[in-house]
């Protein structure tokens, strides 16, 4: 189902440049470049402890890089923190919901947050509980939802404010196959919208929807491709058969 | 600032669901006040005490019969030897002990001026002490009456004039301590309530990830400090205003300054241990680390405070140390409210302290919560 990359004339919507992050002696993320493009779903593939978490959490203004430089949407990740938190929407492997709020308490806040007006907030609460098929539920504590909603309710609330770009960091994570798929295809129709995707998994099944595929192992960037010329260069069927290759290949391993 | 709005109004719609904290404002205020209140007293009463009558005269007598009267005293009975006495010392049944040695009316009555020796349990060193005042009080009152018989002093004392003291106690005229403790309780509370929940709070929303979420929002750092001060300044309120009911219902002191100077001092108090509570948050990682750390602060806070040891005691190095400590201030204030009446033109240096340690705690606060990690 991966659709060819998009192609475009915009400028990119990420562009990273020797990006380097030290956690004392340990180096987490090391001389890291690349660029995403606008509308693309650009994966970002490695095992835990690889370099992908630090990556995107100084991408969306959480950490500060050790050196090198990056922009998002333009915006230069050391000078413009605030701007880039208006542009992006951010969604970490924990759903960051308040289970002790319903559902819908928790899209009034979060939108409350991202500045919305009220008569938006009250629009668009109405509009996401019909998409997410969750009318009767909106009243419900969002603690005593199924994993797979709470985590397409995260998905929702991290976009109220229409973002251009959307970081998900592991946004899959224990999640059933079922949902997974799901979740898959709203990332599909929300690249077709025309938003930029930047995803982190480590699921090799779901690097075959994104339409280029970075690998990372021991914070370093081993690999950049579509997953078809990926699989076409080491010869594998499977992105599970490229990863492993990519990996063994690396020098300390 | 309509951030602002939205977080507070999810603060309480958590608030609300949390049956722990409706227990917390309503309850806690009762229960500690009762039990706390009339348990902490350093009003010194039924000190147990034991005579050793190896006189058995008529001075003898009078002191036991004195010791009998009042409440300060528990007479439990003469004993035969000092031995026995000091038995019931070590086994903490009596607290003093007095031995009036044989001879000791003889001797009186002949001008010697026999030695009366009183033995205390020293361990509670506050309460022997003033057990100890008090018996001398006793003491000197039976000695007056007995002057006169004895031919040679009497003669003497009258060429002596002696000083009366009268002694007349402002604010507290009774000396009861319980108008001084339950105020103290009051401010306890509210240090106990703001620096507690603030930083178990903020340090929930980092631990289920929704801190992280509300940083990668456009929310400013002041927007976001306020977003918690605020529902915790008016829980404060909340339990200040149960605690304020509780202290007229159950002890009936009644407030003798202005209930508006004591909220404006109020107010300045929770901010200074909502900036604290803040800052705890964001040294620790967990809940249970949160808690450790302010336990340590709340423990400094309270016992520092001149709650139940005046400041004046200390060292003087420990001395300095208290002006770092909100609670000392509002301490003071709280009880010159309620007891004294004072009014804001006195206060002014508690305002100043408080009013620093908020803005220190409460701008540091600011820029941690801020920074991205480095």
């Amino acid at each position: 189902m991966s659709d060819p990359v998009p192609v475009t004339t915009l400028p990119p919507a990420v562009v990273v440049d020797r990006l380097t992050r030290n956690f004392g002696t340990f180096t987490a993320v090391d001389q890291v470049s690349f660029n995403v493009s606008p509308g693309e779903i650009f994966g970002f593939l490695g095992a835990n402890g690889a370099g992908k978490t630090t990556t995107i959490r100084m991408l969306c203004g959480l950490l500060l890089p050790t050196s090198g430089n990056a922009t998002v949407h333009g915006n230069d990740i050391y000078t413009q923190p605030n701007r880039i938190k208006a542009c992006i929407g951010y969604m970490s492997q924990r759903f960051s919901l308040y289970e002790d709020l319903t559902v819908r308490e928790n899209i009034q806040f979060y939108g409350g947050i991202y500045g919305l007006r009220r008569e938006t907030i009250m629009q668009k609460t109405t509009e996401l509980l019909q998409e997410l098929d969750l009318v009767d539920k909106a009243d419900q504590l969002t603690g005593a939802l199924p994993l797979g909603w709470k985590q397409r309710l995260a998905l929702s609330t991290s976009l109220l404010h229409d973002p251009p770009l959307l970081f998900l960091d592991e946004p899959t994570s224990g999640v059933d196959p079922q949902s997974r798929r799901r979740f898959w295809l709203l990332i599909h129709r929300l690249a077709a919208e025309g938003k930029t995707i930047f995803v982190t998994t480590h699921y090799m099944d779901e690097a075959e929807y994104c339409h280029r595929i970075s690998i990372m192992a021991q914070g370093r960037l081993v690999e950049l491709d579509t997953p078809s010329a990926l699989r076409d260069k080491y010869d594998c069927d499977t992105m599970q058969e490229v990863f492993l290759r990519t990996v063994s290949g690396s020098p300390s391993l | 600032m309509r951030r602002v709005f939205y977080l507070v109004q999810k603060e309480f719609r958590q608030i609300r669901r949390e049956k722990a904290y409706i227990a917390i404002i309503f309850l806690m205020p009762f229960v500690q006040l009762v039990i706390l209140g009339y348990a902490i007293t350093t009003d010194v009463r039924n000190v147990g005490v034991v005579v050793v009558d190896q006189d058995h005269s008529r001075y003898s007598r009078a002191i036991l019969a004195s010791l009998e009267t009042g409440e300060t005293f528990q007479l439990l009975g003469t004993v035969p030897t000092e031995r026995a006495a000091r038995r019931l010392l070590d086994r903490g049944k009596a607290v003093v002990a007095v031995i009036v040695p044989h001879g000791f009316g003889q001797n009186l009555l002949r001008g010697e001026q026999p030695a009366l020796q009183l033995l205390l349990d020293g361990v509670d060193g506050n309460s022997s002490g003033v057990a100890l005042g008090y018996l001398q009080g006793l003491l000197a009152g039976l000695q007056l009456e007995w002057v006169r018989e004895v031919p040679e002093l009497a003669r003497q004392i009258q060429s002596i004039h002696l000083i009366v003291p009268e002694p007349r106690l402002w604010y507290n005229e009774n000396l009861v301590s319980v108008n001084h403790i339950v105020p103290g309780i009051l401010a306890v509370l509210l240090t106990m309530i703001t620096l507690f929940l603030t930083a178990m709070n903020i340090v929930r929303e980092r631990e289920i990830g929704t801190m992280e979420q509300l940083q990668v929002t456009p929310i400013r750092g002041w927007e976001l400090i306020l977003g918690k001060v605020l529902p915790f300044v008016l829980l404060g309120f909340l339990l200040l205003n149960v605690g304020i009911l509780a202290v007229q219902l159950i002890f009936a002191i009644p407030m003798q300054g202005s209930l508006l100077l004591l909220y404006l001092m109020s107010l300045l108090f929770m901010l200074s241990t909502l900036g604290l509570g803040i800052l705890i948050s964001t040294l620790a990682h967990t809940q249970q680390q949160a808690m450790f750390i302010a336990w340590f602060f709340s423990i400094f806070t309270i016992l520092l405070s001149g709650f139940f040891i005046p400041i004046e005691n200390m060292p003087d190095v420990i001395q300095y140390l208290t002006y770092s400590n909100p609670l000392r201030y509002f301490m003071t204030v709280i009880r010159a409210i309620y007891q004294k009446g004072s009014e804001l033109p006195v206060l002014l240096d508690e305002v100043a302290g408080m009013a620093l340690i908020a803005g220190i705690t409460i701008s540091t606060a600011v820029i941690r919560l801020r920074k991205r990690n480095v």
